[in-house]
This record gives structure tokens, sequence and C-alpha cells, in this order.
């Protein structure tokens, strides 16, 4: 038998890059390994209430993990496995209590998609390089989320701050992963982007 | 780059976009004729004018929606954005849609006579 | 011309001198100097020869519109000598000449001008047509452009989004003005000038000219809301203000595309000085005003020694003023403001003599300096739908009807003196801003993912600007001599009255028939004229005549500009990594990068056949189906019916288009009460999603299913081949007893110690095989299991190709190779799954029309095919016809040498009278060659019954 299995990264070469490390560079890092659900429910039913946020937001849920709501009746909860299952069955047993006829259903992603995270004061300079959408502050607030062609991938963006620091996670198909972190990297060599 | 305005993002760049096309109402698929059905494929109104279309919203929220746009000046009816497009929509331009059924006759290839 | 002593505006930085050569010979200029501008410090008169006649040309404008300055800078073809930087090293030649610049031999096109007068290469080269090829390679060595060099090495082409709330196209006195106003007020501003420097006509304007510019300019560097682009230029205006911008000499690219939606523009590119037409004025040293005074002020070099002054304006006068002070004389200053003219430049080819005036009398000198007026760049407001008007006291074109997102300043908006025109800048900056702000709001309002906004986005401020005024101007296009009107196309107003008089007397057929406005400078320095000596010829106005429609770019754009960085995405499975390391050839399929095979196909097809083989088949579309609804939701997509089947069940389908075309298929299994998981076609998994979302969104949105792409959620293996049950049994839970787990079913299970596979028995093999859906994380774990223990079993990988071959043995079609955009579901033999009595499916009108009636006999048959000469194998798409003709009857659709049969073997769509079992094809083959082909009972060329399938 082989070794051990381990959950393979579909980010498998970090290209040769030149970085600078200076103080106000951009990070990227691969967060794929983060468990990643799929929840869908109607908008109006007890469900969608429990989960507290509506498409274009994201909101922390039982401390941390960050459910998004990625589009209508569709919210994408991320997290380690045991916090998000913990959310995932409340809100089973809301859906059971409801006796709400509008069903809910879960999706594990976590194998499905890739998630990034890009951080610093030149994130969004980089991301305008490979996206079209306005990264203002008043456009893409801390928990603006938003579906988007990234280097012609379409992705779900969340602007998910640390640290007070500007930071946005970005998940996309898994098969594109290399692809993308790869033209990332192209478009923040100019600020010295580096792989964290 | 036109803005098209989805109803669940707001507005967004076109190439987020997929065009549909004219949105028309499915005719009932049990009781249509082939003359009928077949107008419903392939015949399009195409004015210069008020159309009503449909959108999917591809790269954004996956959602389809229609909107009404005047095909002559790019604005859509019923969001304009503020500053956007030169003077009012010209009256002349207002189209109104004839009967899907009705003058066009188009040829049918195999269809019961 | 020679450097001139040290001059209070000038740019060069003479402590940099920097060497280049000129057509091979060491030259020196400063740093600052453009590449024109060090060449006419170093005596050079002539930088080019005409395109057609081969005139020897001069500078005439010394800026970027200059026709006669195209260089060759190393393997740069059409640089622009009067904008682009000179660089140390730089090695420049003179472009369109042979052998050499001073000595041309296509010049002998000047002797013969008379037969290339408008409209030639069209009237003489037409007939006979088979002569043309010969006619095209002479002409190819008359054409003008520098060289391409296919070996110039790749260079770094950039792009970014901008969202800014105003751009300001031009930074002149005006455009910086507009841009600080705009800043103050809180708006984000894109400043974008086309030179190399802020400040537009003030740089070589007078001292106090210089100080407001200067000032200006160091406001707009030092503000923190003005994004300054120095050397871009605004290209285009599109819908909605989208604004695209070239940044050339950026730190990090050759050239950067910068698309901006920008809330307002700006448009302020000042005025564009216009020649004037008379006998002679293509001769070296005829320049405008601006041309001499960019010179003289900005690079300090010296344009001639005794000069002809033509003026209509204060331009002329300054100019005059600025070759006085700088000890140039000035031997005659001709005023046409007092009705005085001149008539034509004398001299060699190589330059002016002497100047005839409107009196006759003629006038020694080397340098000719006209200013008779504008042009008005109107482009971007053109393209906003603008339709410029032309006053005739100003004698120029002035916008007439913009949307409130774009606004005018500057020249072309009117005229005033310099603090007017700051305080027009200053005032429509302002009123940008505060209509900016107002689409920021409501674009902030609008958008759901936006911060809330406070308060209400206010209506679009009106417009409360004061006008500019406008100078009476004369009317000066042509004197009473023919002269050149396009200097890029060596069109002459003779030429123009020609055309005009052999009937292409409207604007739009006589630029297309003389190429007038057509060439490089894209009628920036020529439309007026062509305009107004058209309007001559037909005894009209050039309001009459009106002009033709400025469509972007506002200067020309590199194909690397708009190329840029290119988005070309690419998917891989998790397995990827293996597969290289495992020599596999890859092909691209759609986005997907897939082993075509690993060196030797006809052995992985023998080893899946005989032994035990595995592929990757992760592209497979893959989506899963949740909810009550899923049987209605698949009884409206596919043809055939889907409310029994059960749990564990695998159904195959074939789904249509409304108008009956086959679109996709693939098999679903029902996993569970109210869960599905459905696959489609690799290249269909997008499509298949959306036409599932439309039918949901819009026509059954009461239907409760959830339909998620979960395609690289599950690496997916196929084992294939009589030995996989052996295989797979060593590593999974899953009872894989044929009574237990049979043909067209599916179970969920452990494989190799991961949880929640999904493992299938079908097969597009024809073989005995299980198709493991591992998670994607896990997925090269798996295969790596696969490899390890089977390896007694002689389990070896397979790709595509072998995948392909077993699949046509099998007479498998594959949607878009075997059927195309016309293929309906009748022609693909698998009648039996389309189910009438339902009471709706996606395409069952048609389906219903062509089962029906007679008239769809004609639609053709998918059949397998077999040559008779079993070696030979037609190409794909090779035509099949009716004997000894060349009536079409079908066409081979796929075609492979089938190693299990040792026989070639094809698929392929034929007509009805053709498609009955043992009729003889006759194939035509891509050499022409004719052979004969059999229809076959069925489309399995390799175990029909199934048998190997089910064991």
């Amino acid at each position: 038998m082989s070794e051990p299995a381990t959950f393979a990264s579909p980010v498998v070469s970090i290209p040769d890059f030149h970085s600078g490390m200076g103080i106000a560079v951009p990070t990227l890092r691969d967060e794929s390994t983060t468990t990643k659900m799929l929840v869908r429910a109607d908008n109006d039913s007890a469900v969608a209430a429990s989960l507290g946020v509506s498409f274009g937001s994201a909101i922390l849920k039982g401390g941390n993990v960050l459910v998004a709501a990625t589009r209508p009746t569709e919210w994408l909860a991320l997290g380690d496995p045991a916090s998000v299952a913990a959310v995932i069955d409340q809100l089973v047993a809301v859906a059971e209590e409801s006796g709400n006829p509008n069903h809910m259903s879960t999706v594990d992603l976590t194998h499905g998609r890739a998630l990034f995270r890009i951080s610093g004061a030149a994130a969004a300079k980089t991301l305008e390089k490979v996206c079209s959408l306005d990264w203002a502050d008043n456009m893409m607030p801390d928990g603006a989320v938003a579906s988007a062609s990234v280097a012609k991938v379409t992705c779900d963006i969340i602007r998910n701050n640390q640290y007070e620091q500007t930071s946005y996670l970005i998940a996309s198909d898994r098969s594109s992963a290399q692809y993308l972190f790869d033209a990332i990297i192209d478009a923040g060599a100019e600020f010295d982007i580096a792989v964290v | 780059m036109m803005l098209v305005p989805c109803p669940h993002c707001g507005p967004r760049n076109s190439t987020d976009l997929h065009y549909v096309g004219e949105s028309h109402p499915r005719p009932s698929v049990n009781d249509v004729t082939a003359e009928e059905w077949r107008t419903y494929l392939y015949m399009r109104d195409n004015p210069a004018g008020l159309l009503t279309e449909t959108w999917y919203c591809r790269s954004g929220c996956r959602q389809y929606f229609t909107a009404v746009r005047n095909t002559a000046t790019n604005e859509f009816v019923n969001h304009p954005l503020p500053g956007n497009r030169a003077g009012a929509v010209d009256p002349s331009f207002h189209y109104v849609s004839e009967s899907k059924t009705g003058s066009v006759q188009p040829t049918i290839e195999g269809a019961p006579s | 011309m020679t450097r001139l002593p040290r001059q209070p505006g000038e740019v060069i930085d003479r402590s940099v001198p920097l060497r280049f050569t000129w057509n091979g010979k060491a030259t020196t200029g400063f740093s600052g100097d453009t590449i024109a501008s060090a060449l006419a410090a170093s005596d050079t008169r002539i930088f080019a020869r005409s395109m057609k006649y081969h005139r020897p040309r001069g500078l005439l404008t010394a800026d970027y519109w200059d026709p006669n300055g195209f260089v060759q800078v190393g393997d740069d073809p059409n640089v622009r000598s009067g904008h682009r930087l000179l660089e140390a090293g730089m090695e420049v030649s003179a472009q369109n000449v042979w052998p050499s610049l001073d000595f041309d031999i296509k010049a002998a096109n000047g002797l013969v001008g008379r037969f290339l007068t408008a409209g030639f290469y069209y009237k003489t080269f037409m007939k006979p047509a088979k002569l043309w090829p010969t006619y095209e390679k002479v002409l190819a060595r008359f054409a003008p452009g520098g060289t391409i060099d296919l070996d110039s090495p790749h260079r770094y082409h950039d792009k970014r989004y901008a969202h800014p709330d105003v751009v300001v196209a031009g930074g002149g006195p005006a455009g910086m003005a507009a841009a600080i106003a705009a800043a103050s007020v809180g708006a984000s501003v894109m400043l974008v000038e086309h030179n190399h420097h802020l400040g537009g006509a003030l740089l070589w304007g007078t001292d106090v000219d210089r100080a407001t510019g200067a000032r200006l300019a160091a406001e707009c560097m030092t503000s923190e809301n003005i994004e300054v682009l120095l050397d871009s230029t605004v290209t285009g205006r599109y819908e909605d203000n989208w604004v695209a911008i070239v940044q050339r000499s950026h730190p990090i690219a050759v050239e950067r595309l910068i698309k901006a939606r920008a809330k307002s523009l700006v448009v302020a590119p000042g005025l564009i000085e216009r020649p004037y037409v008379f006998a002679g004025n293509d001769k070296p040293g005829v320049m405008l005003s601006g041309a001499v005074r960019r010179l003289v002020n900005m690079y300090a070099v010296q344009p001639g020694s005794r000069a002809v002054v033509f003026t209509a304006n204060d331009d002329g006068d300054q100019t005059a003023r600025d070759l006085e002070r700088v000890g140039i004389e000035v031997a005659c200053t001709v005023d046409a403001r007092r009705g005085e003219n001149i008539v034509a430049a004398e001299g060699s080819t190589k330059s002016v003599e002497s100047v005839v005036l409107g009196d006759g009398s003629s006038i020694d000198a080397d340098l000719l300096i006209t200013a008779v007026g504008w042009t008005a760049p109107t482009s971007l407001l053109n393209l906003a739908g603008d339709r410029p008007a032309y006053d005739p006291a100003a004698a120029r074109f002035f916008s007439s009807r913009l949307p409130d997102n774009i606004l005018v300043t500057g020249g072309l908006a009117g005229d005033g003196s310099l603090d007017e025109l700051i305080e027009h800048g200053s005032a429509t900056g302002n009123l940008a801003a505060r209509r900016a702000l107002v689409v920021a709001a409501t674009l902030q309002k609008l958008t759901t993912r936006a911060a809330p906004l406070a308060g209400d986005p206010g209506e679009v401020p009106a417009d409360d600007r004061a006008p500019l005024g406008r100078n009476p101007h004369p009317e000066l296009h042509r004197s009473s001599t023919h002269g050149i009107v396009d200097y890029s196309e060596d069109v002459s107003s003779k030429d123009l009255f020609a055309a005009a008089k052999e009937g292409y007397d409207s604007v739009e057929l006589i630029k297309r028939f003389t190429t007038a406005t057509m060439g490089p400078a894209q009628g920036k320095l020529e439309t007026v004229n062509t305009v107004a000596v058209l309007a001559e010829a037909r005894g009209e106005t050039i309001a009459d005549v009106g002009t033709t429609v400025w469509r972007p770019p506002y200067a020309p754009i590199t194909l690397g500009a708009l190329g840029g960085r290119i988005f070309e995405p690419v998917r891989v499975s998790t397995v990827q990594s293996w597969h290289e390391a495992h020599n596999a050839t890859p092909i691209l399929a759609g986005q997907w990068i897939r082993p075509e095979h690993y060196g030797d196909p006809v052995g992985e097809v023998r080893n899946v056949r005989s032994g035990v083989g595995i592929i990757d088949v992760t592209p497979l579309g893959k989506l899963d189906l949740q909810g009550p609804d899923v049987p209605k939701l698949l009884n409206l997509l596919y043809t055939n019916k889907w409310v029994q089947l059960p749990i564990g069940g695998v159904r195959y389908g074939v789904m249509c288009a409304e108008d009956g075309v086959v679109m996709d298929d693939g098999v679903t299994a029902r996993l569970g009460e109210q869960h599905y998981l459905m696959t489609t076609t690799s290249s269909g998994a997008g499509g298949v999603w959306e036409w599932a979302e439309n039918w949901l969104q819009t026509a059954h949105p009461d239907w409760r299913v959830h339909v998620t792409p979960v395609t690289t959620a599950y690496t997916s293996i196929n084992v294939a081949g009589p030995k996989s049950r052996e295989l797979v049994s060593r590593l999974t839970d899953i009872d894989l007893d044929p009574q237990a787990f049979a043909y067209m079913q599916v179970r969920t299970g452990t494989v190799a110690g991961i949880d929640k596979c999904v493992m299938w028995r079908i097969g597009f093999t024809g073989e005995l095989s299980y198709e493991l859906h591992v998670p994607s994380g896990f997925g090269l774990h798996v295969w790596d299991t696969l490899m390890d223990v089977g390896a007694d079993l002689g389990v070896a990988p397979f790709g595509l190709e072998a995948q392909r071959v077993m699949r046509l043995e099998k007479g498998h079609f594959i949607v878009g190779q075997d059927t195309d955009g016309l293929t309906k579901m009748p022609s693909v033999g698998m009648n039996g799954l389309i189910k009438l009595d339902k009471d709706d499916f996606s395409g069952k009108v048609e389906l219903g029309l062509a089962l029906d009636h007679t008239a769809s006999l004609a639609l053709p048959r998918l059949v397998a095919i077999q040559t008779t000469d079993p070696n030979i194998v037609p190409e794909e798409a090779s035509q099949i016809v009716r004997a000894g003709t060349n009536e079409i009857l079908g066409r081979i659709t796929s075609s492979r040498m089938s190693p299990t049969l040792e026989r070639s073997i094809c698929l392929g769509q034929v007509l009805p009278e053709a498609a009955e079992p043992d009729t003889i094809l006759t194939v035509v083959m891509t050499t022409g060659e004719r052979i004969t082909a059999k229809v076959m009972q069925h489309h399995a060329h390799f175990d029909p019954e199934g048998d190997r399938l089910r064991v």
C-alpha cells in the first residue's frame, strides 16, 4: 500500500519569481485545505434566517466559521471541519424544527474548490490587474462577497480583513487553481508579492 | 463596455453576463402547431427601441433575469444610471411588438400541411 | 540645424549626452531629446521619404503626429520620432527608403506621378485578376512601414482595471486645472497626458506660460487624489464611460492597457495645428508654427537660418518673436489677417530655397512657417455620440451634444486667455467631480455587496460653467496652388479635385477612394483640409460637406497593448503531476490538459481488452442534484423517463435542445432518496449546468431542486478490463459481486481508505469497468494505490486516445464529434429513448415532428462503417459520395485503426438511402482517391451484444 493519504493541494508548484519582501507587499496564501461546505436554501426559509446573512455579505458564525452568501439561495461555510460540521448540524436542526417544506441541502466542496488568501495594502492593486471589480472600500467593504472573473476564472471573493489588514479570500474551481495561483503571482510581481 | 443592471448584484460589466436574447413565453408544448413553435424558436423582433430580454449573470450571481433595454440607446429603462447617455429617449424609437404568429410566415421544412 | 544656446524652457539635460546611430552613423543627443529633436540638432533635414512618390520629407510638426517622422528603432518599426524619447545606444534608421535616404530609387515614382493619381491602384491592378499575385509582390516592396523582426524578444505588456471618479484626457492648462479642481472636492482623478511632460502648449510658451504650467504640474504631481499618467493616451471612450488608456513607458512593462470605468470624463486634448495646402508644402523646411516653437523652446534646436512666417494668429506671431529672440532672421512675416498669402515654396526637392508670396514676389528662405489654424481633435466626443458642428467664424469644429458624464474644456471648448482657460478648466473639473460623486453614490446604492449608502445619491448637477468665447479666425485651407493634403498618404488637393470630378464627391467616398485621412496621422492633420478642398470642388461650405466620423483608437495602438497579459485558463486533474512524471503526451481538450497517451496507445488498448487499465476521466462533467423534484428536472432535460430510477441505479440519457438537436449525453445515478449525481460530457459540463438553472429559474421556480457543479470535487478514475474487478476488490469495502453490484449500478463507499467515494459500473470502453469518483484531495493517493496494488495484474494507465479507440470499437458516439449542430436525435439511432408520452421535455415538439412526419425521413443517420480494404483509415470528415459522382451522401465522423479487430473502423453520418446495412459507400480520401466501404449492421464493431460489460 502507499503511504497514508494526505489531502493534496491543487497548487503543486510555486513559480520562480522575484520578491523583494518590502513593507507593504501583498501576500498570497494557499488555504485550500479549509473545509468548504455549500448550503442551499430558499431565501425566505428558517435556514436562511438562521444563517443571518444575505447575498453579497459574509459573517462569522460560531466564532470561527465564515459564512458567505455567495449567491441568492446559496451560502459557503468556511472553517475547520469540526466547527463547520457544528454549524451545519445546527442548520439541519433548524430546517427540521421549522417544518418548512422549503428544503435545505448541503454539498461538501472542500475538494472541489481551491481557496487563496491575498492580503496587504497592495492586495487590491494586485487584484485590479486580474479582475474588473471596483475594490474601493465603499464598494468592497470588509465582509463583502462577490462573484467575478479573476484572470478569466469565475471565483467567489470575500473581503475578510485580518489583524486590521486588508485581506481577500478567493475561491475557485480546484482544477483551475494552479493557473490562478500563477496568474495572481504574475499580477503581484510588481508589488513584490510574497507567497506565505 | 455597457453596464447591465443585474437585479441581484447591481450594475455589472456586460462581459460578466451572458446575453440569452429576446424574452418570449414558451408555447405550451402539447397543443402548439409547428408554425407557432418554429416562430418561437427562430423568429426575433429585433426592434430599434424598447426590448424585453433575458440575461444570465454568468460571472456573478448566476441568476437569469429579464430587463427592458432601449436597443437604440442601450439605456435600461427601469435602471438608468445618472449622467450616462445623451438626451432623453426619442419616443419615436418606441417599438410596438407585433404578434409572434402574425404576418411573419417562415418557410418550415417538414411541417404537416 | 544646430543646437542653440541654453533656452529658458528647454527640457533637455545637457549634462547627459546620449550616443545613438542614425542610419548607421554615430550621432549624439541629450537626455530629454526626442529622436526627432536630436536628429534635427545634428543637422538632419530629411527624415523620411513619402509613401507614394518617395519625395524627401522633413519635420512638419515635430511631435507625435508628424507624418514624416516615422523611423525604425532597432527591431521596433514605425516609431514616432517626434514623440519617442532618445535613449543611449538606440539604432535609428529611416524607413521606406532604398537604397538610402538621400538617394532613393523609388523617387522615380515622382517622375511618373501622373500615373499615380487617386484610385490608381484600384484602376490599374484590378485586371487581369490572375496577375494580381505578381502585382502584389511588386507593390509590397513599395509599401511604407518599417521591418518586423520575427526574432524580436518577447516583451511584457500589462493590463489593469481602474474605477476613477474622473478621467482627464489631456494635461495642458485646462486639463491640469480640471484635475486639481476635481481632486480638491475629493474625487479620485486619473490625469492622462499624451506627451512626456504636463503642460501642453505652455511648455513652449512664454516665461509666464511656463511658470504657470510648472505650478499647475507640481500641484497635480503632488496631489494624493490625482494619478498622473504621462506618455499615455486615452484611445477610446465606450458605453457607460468605459475608457481605454494606453500607458507607455511603464516601469514594469513596455505598455499597459488600463480599462477604466470613469464616472466622469473630461476631454481636454487641446488643438492640433493644421497645415496649409500650397505648392511645395511638403518640402523639407516647411514647418508648422508649433514645430518651430517646440524645437526652439523645448529642445534648443535651430530649425533654419532665414525664415518666412505665414501667420493668421497669435501663435504665428509668437513664433516670429521666438525666432527673433534666438537670432534667426525673419525675412518676412506674411499676415493672413491683412489678406496676405503665400503661393509656393520653391527650391530643390530636398529643401526650401525661396517662398513665392501672393503678390508674386519671391523671398529667399530655408524655413517657411505656417500658422493657419487648428483641427479640433473631437474623437472621444464622437465616440460618445457627438456630431461636432463647424463654426466658420472660428474656423473649427465644436461639440454639439454630449452625455452628462463627458465634459469638454480647453481649446476644444473655446478660446480665452490663459487665466480664462484655467478658470474654465477648474469649473469643468469641479462639475465633473460633483457629477462623478452622484454616479459613484448611485453605483454604491445599486451594488448589493457595497457599503450601505448614507443618504440619497442626489441629482446630477446642472452645467453652471461660464462658457469660453470663440476667437474669430480666418478660414485658411488652400492657397491658389495645389499641394499635399495628406502627407502620410501622399494625397494632393489636385487628387481630391479629380476624385470629386469622377463622382467621389461625398466625404466618406473620397476618403476611401483617395485614402486621404486613412494614413498613420488618422485625420489629425488632414481631415479638415480634405473636407475644405472637397467643399471647394463642390462649390459648397465645410458645414455642407460635413466630416468623416472619428473612430477609435485616438492614437494607434500596438497589438501587444491590446493583447496584454493573456488570460488563458487551463485546468488539470489532481493526477496531472503523475501523468507528467510518467511520460504522458498532453493534449488540450477545451481548457483541460489531459494525457493523450503514455507512449503506446495501441498497447494501452490491448492492455485494457486483455487485463486492466486505468484512465483519469476527471474532466467528465458532474452535477450534484438534490431535492424532491429532481426526477421532474431529469424528465425535462433528458428525452427518456426518470421517475422509476431506484436508489443505486444508473441510467443513460440524451439531452436535446428545443430544436431537437443532440446537446449532451451521459449517465445519471440515484445516490439517495433525494440525491442524484449527473454526469455530462467534459465540454458540456458548464453548458448543462446553465441549461438546468435556466429551466429551474425561469420555467419552474417552484420545483425544489438544487444543482451544484462538482466536476472537480472528484477525481474520476475509470478502471477497465477483465481484471478490473479483481483490482478494485483489493481496495474497497463495496461488495463487487456481480449479483450485488451489476452493470449500470452505483455504490458509495471506501476506496483505498478514502471515504465518500462514488463507484459506478458503467463502461465507455466496452469492458467490465468501475468508475471511481474520489474526493479530489485524495485523487493522487487512490491513483497511486491502484498502480501499486495492481502491479501483479499488469495494471497500466491509458490515455484519451486509447479510450477513443475503444469507444469507437463499441460504436459509442461523441456529441460534437459524431454529431454536429444540426444532428437531431433520430439521427443517432436512439429513438427508443425519445418518450413523447411525457408531458414535457426539452425538444419534445421538434422530436415529435421529426418522428411523425415523412419529411423527417430525410434526416441523416449515424452508422458504423468498415472500409473494404481493412488497412485504409479514411481521415475524419472525409466525404461520402454517390458512386461516380460528387454528390455528397454523408461523411466519416470518426475513424481509427482498431487494435482489437486489426482493421479500420469508422462511424459516419449518411443519408437514409445509404444507411441500410451492407450498403457499399464511396469515400473520398483527402488525396482525392476514392475507396469503398460498407455500412455495418450494428454501431458496435466489437462485442455488439455487450457481453464483456455485464460479466
